[in-house]
């Protein structure tokens, strides 16, 4: 059974994708988001759409009509400079965020840490 | 930052562009085959490849919802939802939307118009630190005398105190100004140069007194205000420097300055302190004004100023004993004579807004019971509780607003109305407008009526189960929740207004006890003006005697005179002159327990042409001039009081150190209305002005016709004497007894203005609930009627819930009467604020508009034929 994707890491993925792959449609940037979790995630259009929406809302990303790769039209994503800025946070933020957790879950390094520090 | 921006993107969702619409559909159909492609792409068929791939996707519509919903606000969307409907509803129920935004137009409208007035009265003074400035006043507890104008003795040394930073002496004073080859009548304060200080006042032009213009010789200067300047003289800068005619002596007009709005007056010259007054510490005809020192509380200058009085009583017992100085606040002693008014009136329309406030929601209840049904069905779709309450309370809120709208016009009307009274009492009165901060107040409030009545409704929402509204086949789903609610709202109704009621009673009678009661003196078909003589040909009062005596004739020897005379004051003039009064051969009394007598010196024939009745002794006649005994005629109630059970012709009393001789009684005459302020009754007293002339009097003319025709006549033959004379306070008798009354007058219009829209709506009301109630009984009725009640009985069923709420209102009404009607006293004349016979005229009125209200849908009962009310539902 896949999991629905997360809201709140929903963003984080999606700008970390654009910042991989450059330009980007959605369905593009749903798949690369399913396999990247190794087919662990799913991301449907009810909660991608609107997340793309309130990103480019919020100026980290921007969209343009094209053409895809079997000559359709479809909107691109890609990332602006205020995102990529957006992005280095969110990241130092999870990454803070996931080492504190962690400690928590493993108690043998945490009572060894908690002398040293 | 980025919130904001996104804020941005979603309020320009709201106007939802189809184009959006379009592009979203698009990228989701791209997404689909881009699905559908790779699925085939792993070799599913193409059916298969299609239902994997809308199944991955999730549902298109519920996508579309979300999508939409950040585009744009969902709150806001659904919020302009609400609005439509509310539009709708409006206009599918115009009369209903008329009858609540009239009521609460009404209610919000005189409230808005009440506050611009209490706005614009209570703007702080346009001086520097407008809370240091304080008048200073003598006061006499033991008389119950306050607010008192000072000595000159008294003021400097109060002003060698320490207490004040400046003090300051003023008194209001008329004026003939010549400019060009006119002369006219103008208003003005002498004032010592600390004024200056004390208001911080900066000329426009020129300069402000200094302390040099007040001495005697050096007094011929005179500041003007700027409007003065700006309407007599044109704006004219030149003006600073020149000399002006001011009572016939020029003066040099030193500057121009902006007007303080604490007095109507046109000009300032020096108050120069001159004997006697400078020196008699018993003379007090100026007020004093100052500005604390700083750092000094205003309590522990009232403790300084206690100390100072009490040393002044100790060391000047005949004139300061029992007297003390007390400080207050200039904007208070600016807005004091005119609180009372304010009060009541803001109380008045604050009970008119409650009152339109429980009718209204009254009648929303009534609706929202009869749209229960639609309530139900909406929740039955799948709106929550909190949804359909918020379509309610949008609904009500834009009935409101509506409501506030419209009530800028009633505002305005009330405002122009209250305006036409020209009230001297009410400051500020040149800033009442529909300015922003009133129109802000009257939107405000509208929308708190809006949440106020908006509740109502939903109380019984709470109650409503979805099966059994729908399956009930009535058209109304009644609760008993709501009519005791709705019984409440009528009973607080009746409450409030009973309590208007009485107080516009109260006023309106004191009014009409007023206008009928008795002076003391013929007020028809007499006309008065008044001269103020001035000039150097006048110094002599010889010369001011011949120019009365003369103006008298010329006007007796006009067609259509009955009467001709001279006054020093009309009985009704808010000047009034009071000095201490002897007996010689009774002991002398302390101070303070010196009885106070009115003096008004007039011609011979005042008493005649005033019709004031002469009850023992004679008249004045000319045998009554200078150098021949001082005689005095008193009035009854002086008589009664000072010499009971005596004649009182032939005896003696002394005033200001002249010894009289009593040679009349006249009959009483009323009292003017600012003797209040003696706190009980004086003395009067009459002097022939052949024996002590005045510069200043009124002439009192009788008509045989019209009065008014002969003003014109009377001033031709005054300019005739004296064309530098101007003539001012032009005005019938009557019209000077009811001048002072304006307040009264604008009471008495509002008070009973308000209770007669109150009475109407508390009638609706108590109809309403009566009718509804009844309507619920039809079928109980119906069966009573075929088992034989008769009609009488059914009426007294139906009028039952009626009495109650009308008894049960009135109760509470009448307690909150007897309690409030008391702020009312001061506006009263000749009767009690808890007047028995108006508390119960008002009572009955009350209840028998209620009773009919409630009996008209009673009897419409005992019209039901009981088959019919059977087979009702």
């Amino acid at each position: 059974m896949k999991t629905d994707v997360w809201q709140g890491t929903l963003a984080l993925m999606v700008l970390k994708t654009l910042e991989s792959l450059g330009s980007l449609h959605g369905y593009g940037i749903a798949r690369r988001i399913e396999q990247t979790s190794g087919e662990q995630l799913s991301v449907n259009y009810g909660t991608l759409y609107p997340a793309l929406l309130k990103l480019e809302q919020e100026g980290y990303i921007a969209s343009e009509w094209g053409v895809s790769d079997n000559n359709r039209k479809a909107k691109y994503y890609k990332l602006t400079r205020a995102g990529r800025k957006r992005l280095l946070e969110q990241a130092r933020e999870w990454e803070q965020t996931t080492s504190i957790v962690a400690r928590f879950l493993s108690p043998a390094t945490s009572t060894g840490n908690g002398g040293a520090s | 930052m980025r919130s904001l921006r996104a804020l941005l993107f979603r309020i320009r969702g709201l106007f939802r562009n189809p184009a959006a619409d379009r592009e979203f559909d698009d990228e989701m159909a791209a997404h689909l085959e881009m699905q559908i492609a790779d699925n085939l792409r792993s070799g599913m068929t193409e059916e298969e490849a299609r239902r994997r791939a809308l199944i991955s996707t999730g549902g298109l519509e519920s996508a579309r919802e979300a999508y939409r919903d950040r585009q744009s606000l969902p709150l806001l969307d659904s919020l302009f939802q609400d609005l439509r409907y509310a539009g709708r509803m409006m206009t599918k129920n115009p009369g209903f939307t008329a009858v609540v935004a009239l009521t609460l137009a009404l209610g919000i409208g005189v409230n808005t118009a009440v506050f611009s007035v209490v706005d614009a009265a209570l703007t702080p003074l346009p001086i520097p630190q407008p809370d240091r400035a304080v008048m200073v006043w003598t006061e006499c507890p033991k008389r119950d005398w306050h607010h008192f104008p000072a000595s000159i003795p008294d003021y400097e040394d109060w002003k060698a105190s320490g207490v004040f930073s400046s003090l300051a002496m003023f008194g209001e004073d008329g004026f003939n100004l010549r400019i060009g080859n006119r002369t006219e009548r103008v208003n003005g304060l002498r004032l010592t140069p600390d004024a200056f200080a004390v208001f911080a006042t900066r000329p426009l032009l020129g300069r402000v007194f200094e302390p040099r213009d007040a001495h005697q010789g050096n007094d011929n200067v005179v500041i003007l205000t700027e409007s003065f300047w700006r309407s007599r003289f044109g704006a004219d800068p030149s003006v600073v420097g020149k000399n002006v005619m001011l009572d016939g002596v020029p003066h040099i007009v030193a500057g121009v300055v902006p007007k303080p709005r604490f007095a109507h007056e046109d000009l300032y010259v020096p108050l120069v302190f001159l004997p006697p007054a400078s020196t008699d510490r018993g003379s007090r005809s100026n007020v004093v004004v100052g500005r604390l020192r700083p750092g000094l509380t205003l309590e522990s200058a009232q403790h300084r100023m206690k100390d100072i009085s009490e040393r002044l009583a100790r060391e000047y017992p005949k004139a300061d004993a029992g007297l003390s100085a007390s400080l207050q606040p200039l904007e208070e002693a600016l807005f004091q004579d005119a609180q009372t008014l304010v009060y009541v009136l803001l109380g008045a329309v604050g009970f008119v807004l409650l009152i339109a406030c429980a009718n209204i929601a009254n009648l929303l209840m009534a609706r929202s019971a009869s749209r229960g049904k639609e309530m139900a069905i909406r929740a039955a779709l799948g709106a929550g509780r909190g949804r359909i309450g918020r379509q309610l309370l949008v609904e009500n809120m834009a009935l409101a607003l509506l409501g506030g709208v419209i009530a800028v016009v009633p505002a305005f009307w009330a405002i122009q109305f209250i305006l036409s009274f020209h009230l001297d009492e009410l400051p500020n009165t040149e800033l009442v407008s529909l300015n922003s901060k009133v129109l802000i107040f009257n939107f405000a409030l509208a929308a708190v009526t809006g949440i106020l009545f908006g509740f109502a409704p939903l109380a019984q929402l709470r109650k409503t189960n979805v099966n059994d509204t729908l399956k009930q086949s009535s058209r109304n789903a009644s609760g008993g929740v709501q009519q005791r609610l709705r019984g409440l709202f009528v009973i607080s109704e009746i409450a409030l207004t009973l309590v208007l009621l009485t107080a516009a009673g109260l006023i309106l009678q004191s009014f009409l006890k007023f206008r009928a009661a008795d002076p003391g003196y013929r007020a028809s078909g007499v006309i008065t003006m008044r001269v103020a003589l001035s000039g150097p040909q006048y110094a002599s009062s010889q010369r001011q005697l011949q120019f009365f005596n003369s103006a008298v004739e010329r006007a007796r020897a006009l067609p259509g005179v009955v009467a001709a005379a001279a006054t020093e004051e009309l009985p009704s003039s808010d000047n009034f002159h009071a000095s201490g009064f002897h007996i010689p051969e009774r002991p002398a009394t302390r101070v303070e327990d010196i009885p106070i007598a009115l003096h008004d010196a007039a011609t011979i024939d005042y008493f005649q042409t005033a019709r004031i009745p002469l009850l023992r002794g004679r008249y004045f006649t000319t045998a009554d001039r200078e150098g021949a005994p001082a005689v005095a005629i008193i009035d009854d109630w002086t008589a009664r009081r000072y010499w009971p059970n005596q004649d009182v012709v032939g005896k003696h009393f002394k005033m200001d150190s002249r010894q009289y001789e009593i040679v009349g009684v006249v009959g009483n005459v009323e009292p003017t209305i600012l003797l209040a302020i003696l706190k009980g009754r004086a003395a009067q007293v009459y002097v022939p002005v052949a024996q002590e002339p005045k510069p200043a009097m009124t002439l009192v003319v009788r008509a045989a016709g019209d009065p008014a025709s002969l003003v014109a006549p009377i001033e031709a033959a005054l300019r005739n004497i004296d064309a530098d004379q101007p003539v001012f306070h032009i005005q019938t008798m009557e019209q000077a007894r009811v001048a002072d009354r304006a307040m009264q007058l604008l009471a008495t219009s509002l008070l009973g203005g308000f209770a007669i829209l109150a009475m109407l709506l508390a009638t609706i009301g108590i109809y309403g609930v009566v009718s509804y109630s009844a309507g619920q009984r039809t079928r109980e009725f119906g069966i009573r009627i075929s088992l034989g009640a008769r009609p009488s009985d059914v009426v007294a069923l139906a009028l039952r819930q009626g009495i109650v709420i009308m008894a049960v209102g009135i109760a509470i009404g009448l307690a909150c009467a007897f309690a409030l009607t008391r702020a009312l006293s001061s506006l009263l004349y000749g009767l009690g604020a808890t007047d028995p016979w108006t508390f119960a005229f008002t009572t009955a009125l009350l209840a028998a508009v209620g009773l009919l209200a409630s009996y008209i849908p009673a009897r419409r009962q005992t019209k039901v034929d009981p088959l019919q009310a059977l087979r009702h539902d």
